[in-house]
């Protein structure tokens, strides 16, 4: 059997007094695709983080690739993290570099920078067109709508044909049609790569579409895991309630600052 | 009383943990001005040319951001202070002796072996050390130093090195230009204002290489504190545009207090290594 890309157990962490997650283990098996969803900050984005080495955990156990990163020096996770790609909830770009720039710095950053100029220059102009951006390669980020920004922050997360691409929110600030162009894309760019998935979306439709799986975080946990094309009509009322957007239901009652949200409601 | 010991035992460990994070960027960027060094060597692809000419671009535009642009403020703050230092020892000697001879010689041993590097650092911890705190603090609160991270890159490597080095590299040639400038003025003001012969204020028969050497020491020690500490704050900010401000803050209280331990260790020791007799 072959080792899971990623293997999260029993882990921890907390901010201060606060909480964040209590105890979530999950594995991720190479080539496939895995969505995140639950409420508002129940942990989806640290989650990332701490696959990434981003941020540390508190108490258990990480494995990305088979290789440890918990309690790894800075310097040492530089190899992995170059065989990950990132799209940030707030993307993220580099406000000193045009758009061209930020999509080709983990190019130049990474692979020993053995790549030459032509074909990091073709490599980005693609990527750049597949995304609708071409013509905006000399823009600062500055000048782009959020949209914008947030294609560029696709682009930069998968120009380097990662192992692993973690992408949070990769659809918040689109429209419809866009949405659809982007997870698109994606599916494409995945089929090709058989890059292995890890997706934070609000938009559960859509991110339905595109993964295998969705798990749902709540009360610092992952309490149900299941098809993604069933996740409507999952076993789970707390995900028939989140998923459906129903008002009536257990999220109703337990959620966190649910309860203030409904009696402004009323 | 147990909550106030425990909010004290509390903010003692913050302290600590400040420390000794400090003390690991401090070493960081050490260790990341020793990576530059050896990856000079290293320029395999284009990504390997194109990562040496950013960095060398960007230790460029640092060098002008710190060293140019700082170069009007220093010269004008310097330069009256000078005046003023040289007005009120003449005021004074007046006063007591009418006995001149002694104010530049003396005024001249003070700028090198004290207030040259010490005023120099003092203005740049306030211009040079606020804008490294808001630039890097504002890349951490929008994430942009986690994406440098998901890139392979270490920030300290990328952001704080070029800084230290422009830094050292800058305090030294402001602190020259600064102190000559003091001392022209306070020259001025001793000619112009009291009719000292500028044969006898300008005596340079004082000057020992202890002095210089001090100067050289302090000036060194300045430029590395004040981008450590700066780049430390930034690499603290939390939050959003309130973590930013708090880091900025930070980091001009921070660089201005390492500025007087610095002078106060660095001339108790060379006071203590000549005897007193500096």
């Amino acid at each position: 059997m072959t080792e899971p890309a990623i293997r999260i157990s029993e882990v921890h962490k907390a901010y201060g007094s606060r909480r964040v997650l209590d105890g979530i283990s999950l594995d991720l098996a190479r080539g496939t695709k895995l969505g995140l969803i639950g409420p508002a900050a129940s942990g989806k984005s640290v989650l990332c983080k701490l696959v990434c080495g981003l941020e540390q955990p508190d108490r258990g156990e990480i494995e990305v690739f088979g290789e440890r990163i918990v309690g790894k020096r800075e310097v040492d996770l530089g190899p992995l993290r170059r065989r990950i790609g990132m799209l940030f909830q707030n993307y993220a770009l580099f406000d000193f570099l045009t758009v061209e720039q930020n999509v080709a710095f983990p190019l130049e950053q990474g692979a020993a920078g053995t790549l030459s100029a032509e074909t990091i220059a073709e490599r980005v102009a693609a990527r750049l067109r597949a995304v609708g951006l071409a013509g905006s390669e000399a823009k600062l980020t500055a000048e782009l709508s959020g949209g914008m920004k947030k294609r560029v922050g696709i682009a930069r997360a998968t120009v380097a044909d990662a192992e692993l691409v973690i992408y949070d929110e990769p659809s918040a600030g689109l429209d419809p049609v866009t949405t659809q162009k982007i997870y698109d894309l994606l599916s494409a760019d995945q089929a090709r790569t058989g890059a292995t998935v890890l997706a934070i979306s609000s938009d559960v439709a859509a991110l339905a579409g595109f993964v295998d799986e969705i798990a749902f975080l709540y009360d610092h946990r992952v309490v149900y895991r299941g098809p993604a094309a069933t996740i409507a009509d999952a076993p789970n009322a707390l995900v028939r309630q989140f998923v459906r957007g129903d008002l009536e239901g257990p999220l109703d009652q337990a959620g966190p600052g649910m309860a203030s949200l409904d009696r402004s409601i009323k | 009383m147990s909550n106030r010991i425990e909010a004290l035992g509390s903010a003692a460990l913050s302290l600590v943990r400040a420390g000794v994070e400090l003390w690991r960027v401090y070493v960081s960027t050490i260790a990341g001005v020793m990576r530059g060094f050896s990856r000079r060597k290293d320029r395999r692809g284009h990504g390997g040319r194109a990562r040496q000419s950013r960095a060398q671009s960007e230790l460029v535009r640092q060098l002008h951001a710190i060293g140019n642009k700082s170069i009007v403020f220093i010269v004008i703050t310097l330069g009256a202070l000078g005046m003023v230092m040289t007005y009120q020892a003449c005021l004074q000697l007046g006063r007591v002796t009418g006995d001149y001879s002694q104010v530049g010689s003396q005024l001249l041993r003070l700028i090198i072996s004290d207030f040259g590097p010490t005023l120099t650092a003092m203005m740049l911890a306030t211009r040079v050390g606020a804008g490294i705190a808001a630039e890097i603090g504002s890349m951490k609160v929008t994430e942009q130093i986690d994406a440098l991270r998901m890139s392979g890159v270490l920030p300290i490597d990328y952001l704080i090195v070029p800084r230290f080095i422009a830094c050292l590299v800058m305090m030294l040639m402001l602190a020259v230009l600064g102190s000559a400038v003091m001392y022209a003025a306070g020259g001025l003001t001793a000619k112009y204002s009291f009719g000292v012969n500028p044969n006898t204020f300008f005596d340079l028969s004082f000057i020992r290489p202890r002095h210089l050497v001090l100067f050289v020491v302090k000036c060194l020690a300045y430029g590395a504190a004040i981008p450590i500490v700066a780049g430390f704050c930034g690499l603290r900010a939390r939050g959003s545009s309130e973590g930013v401000g708090w880091a900025t803050t930070a980091a001009v209280i921070g660089s201005s207090f390492a500025v007087i331990v610095l002078d106060f260790i660095l001339s108790a020791s060379a006071l203590w290594l000549t005897g007193g007799d500096l």
